[in-house]
């Protein structure tokens, strides 16, 4: 889950495609994350990759903020996992 | 004066340097061909997983291809063709195979070969290949260096079941002339309670076949081991398995009657920090060259985020566009689930504090100074301080122009 500068709230699966990293450790800025080892940047809204080494986006799920909560609808989509990582 | 923007690019080399020249090239503008000549048969790859996930089994060459498939870089790739000289007049180079290549700008970029001191060497994947296929389970493995590469793969092989893994490290403690004693003892930490045992200060002589040995009825274990490696304070070490990770020298035996400038000691290219040689058209980058910061010491060589780093500054100087800055140097590892991250200049620092954490729990975030001025810090498993650190320090190109 990511909350940006401009109060918006984003929520992408957490784990980078390239390698088994944690994008919550990652920096947000202009609403895109960066992965904390080897700075390819995720889309918050989409959670599409701009630069390698990661080759493929994360999921992006459908946030709302309703009266103050937040409620998230998880995609459907498969995940896109590192290589080497499963589905604990 | 900047590349004609239909010029004919050549790479030489088809590994990080070279597949990221030529994606920067593109990226920055460049319409003209580019060509990328690689000595090896495969596809570029990526090399950090060769000591890591790929050694363990994690992961297939397929894997670590550089280029996306879904979205290949508009290149001309050759391999498994090795380039043999250089011609600055006409401007071109010529390979194993006896073809000519003519082109209006030359980037070297073949990155280094292992030193090799008998043994296992991890290199290139047909290295990491003959270790992922060697009889590790149960076996006594010895590594030979006290690098990054070599506690890594030391690592890999207790994943694998080794019976034993022993380093050879040369140093009290493993990098304690490089990052300091506390990262030193934690790390020793780290590894000991993961059954890699250290031998201290002793340097690996020779390793030779076992039944050559002079002396093997003083070797340390009993059994009938391959090698037997002789230590400078006299000590002979038996293994099963011997990996040597004493690091790299440059690929340019075949720049030597050149006309560019090599580091007299490394056989590096010399370049400046744009990775110009000073010779019109031909550059360099990655582990094959010396950048001006480099030979003064201020930053790192063979790391994966220098390469990367050159490659974007190189690009935008041939270019002629906006200067790219070198961000502070970078580089991680991973050792037994603890992913190790540097940033800044470590090899200036002449004071170490610890922030953060603790040598025993391998937690540690750590900072580097010189004369009271933080120039760096390291931290075990501390991706979010460690990022933060960097990003307060990035440089971007406007501030550079301005
Ligand atoms: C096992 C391993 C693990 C690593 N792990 C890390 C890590 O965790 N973190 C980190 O920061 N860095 C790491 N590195 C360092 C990083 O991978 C290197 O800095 C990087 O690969 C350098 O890129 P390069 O293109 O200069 O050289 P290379 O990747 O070696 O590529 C050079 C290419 O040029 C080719 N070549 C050589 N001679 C010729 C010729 N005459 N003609 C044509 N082609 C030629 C070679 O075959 C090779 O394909 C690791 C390196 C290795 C080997
Ligand atoms: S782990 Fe995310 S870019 Fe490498």
């Amino acid at each position: 889950m990511f909350l940006t500068e401009e109060g918006t709230v984003h929520a992408l699966d957490d784990t980078c495609t390239h390698q088994d990293a944690s994008l919550a450790a990652g920096w947000v800025e202009n609403c895109r994350v960066e992965c904390p080892l080897h700075e390819s940047t995720f889309s918050l809204r989409t959670g599409e990759v701009d630069q390698p080494p990661a080759k493929r986006g994360v999921r992006a799920h459908q946030v709302t903020v309703q009266d103050g909560e937040v409620l998230v609808e998880l995609s459907t989509a498969v995940p896109q996992l590192p290589p080497g990582v499963e589905v604990a | 004066m900047s590349l004609a923007p239909d010029a004919h690019l050549l790479i030489i080399g088809a590994g990080l340097a070279g597949y990221y020249t030529a994606r920067q090239m593109r990226t920055q503008g460049h319409t003209g061909p580019i060509t990328v000549l690689g000595a090896e048969a495969h596809p570029a790859y990526d090399r950090p997983a060769l000591s890591k996930a790929y050694l363990c089994g994690t992961t297939d060459l397929c894997d670590l291809y550089l280029d996306d498939p879904a979205d290949p870089l508009d290149v001309r790739w050759v391999r498994s063709d090795a380039v043999v000289g250089l011609s600055t007049e006409p401007l071109g180079v010529r390979t194993a195979s006896g073809t000519f290549y003519l082109g209006d700008a030359v980037v070297i970029a073949t990155g280094a070969e292992a030193r090799r001191l008998g043994g296992h060497a991890i290199r290139c994947v047909e290295d990491a290949a003959a270790l992922r296929a060697a009889p590790l389970a149960g076996a006594r493995v010895a590594v030979i260096g006290g690098g990054f590469l070599a506690l890594e793969t030391a690592a890999t092989c207790t994943t694998r079941g080794a019976g034993s893994v022993t380093v050879i490290a040369g140093e009290e403690l493993p990098g304690l002339r490089r990052l300091g004693q506390p990262v030193a003892q934690a790390l020793h930490r780290l590894h000991e309670q993961h059954g890699v045992r250290f031998l201290g200060a002793a340097r690996a002589l020779s390793v030779t076949p076992a039944g050559h040995a002079e002396h093997p009825e003083h070797a340390e274990h009993p059994g009938s081991p391959e090698h037997v490696i002789t230590l400078s304070d006299g000590r002979r070490i038996e293994a099963d398995v011997v990996i040597s990770a004493v690091g790299a020298v440059p690929a340019t035996a075949w720049l030597t009657r050149s006309a560019l400038a090599l580091d007299p000691e490394t056989q590096a290219v010399l370049t400046d920090d744009t990775g110009f040689t000073g010779i019109p058209g031909i550059w360099a980058a990655g582990d094959c060259a010396l950048w001006a910061a480099q030979r003064t010491g201020l930053r790192p060589v063979g790391h994966w985020q220098e390469t990367v780093d050159q490659a974007q500054a190189l690009a935008s100087a041939m270019l002629g566009g906006v200067p790219s800055p070198m961000q502070e140097p970078y580089l991680w590892s991973d050792q037994h689930h603890v992913t190790i991250q540097a940033a800044g200049m470590l090899a200036l620092a002449d004071e170490v504090q610890v922030l953060a954490g603790s040598i025993e729990a391998g937690d540690l975030l750590v900072s580097y100074l010189r004369e009271g001025t933080e120039i760096g810090i390291l931290g075990m498993n501390r991706l979010r301080e460690v990022v933060r650190w960097r990003r307060a320090r990035r440089i971007r190109p406007a501030a550079l122009a301005a």
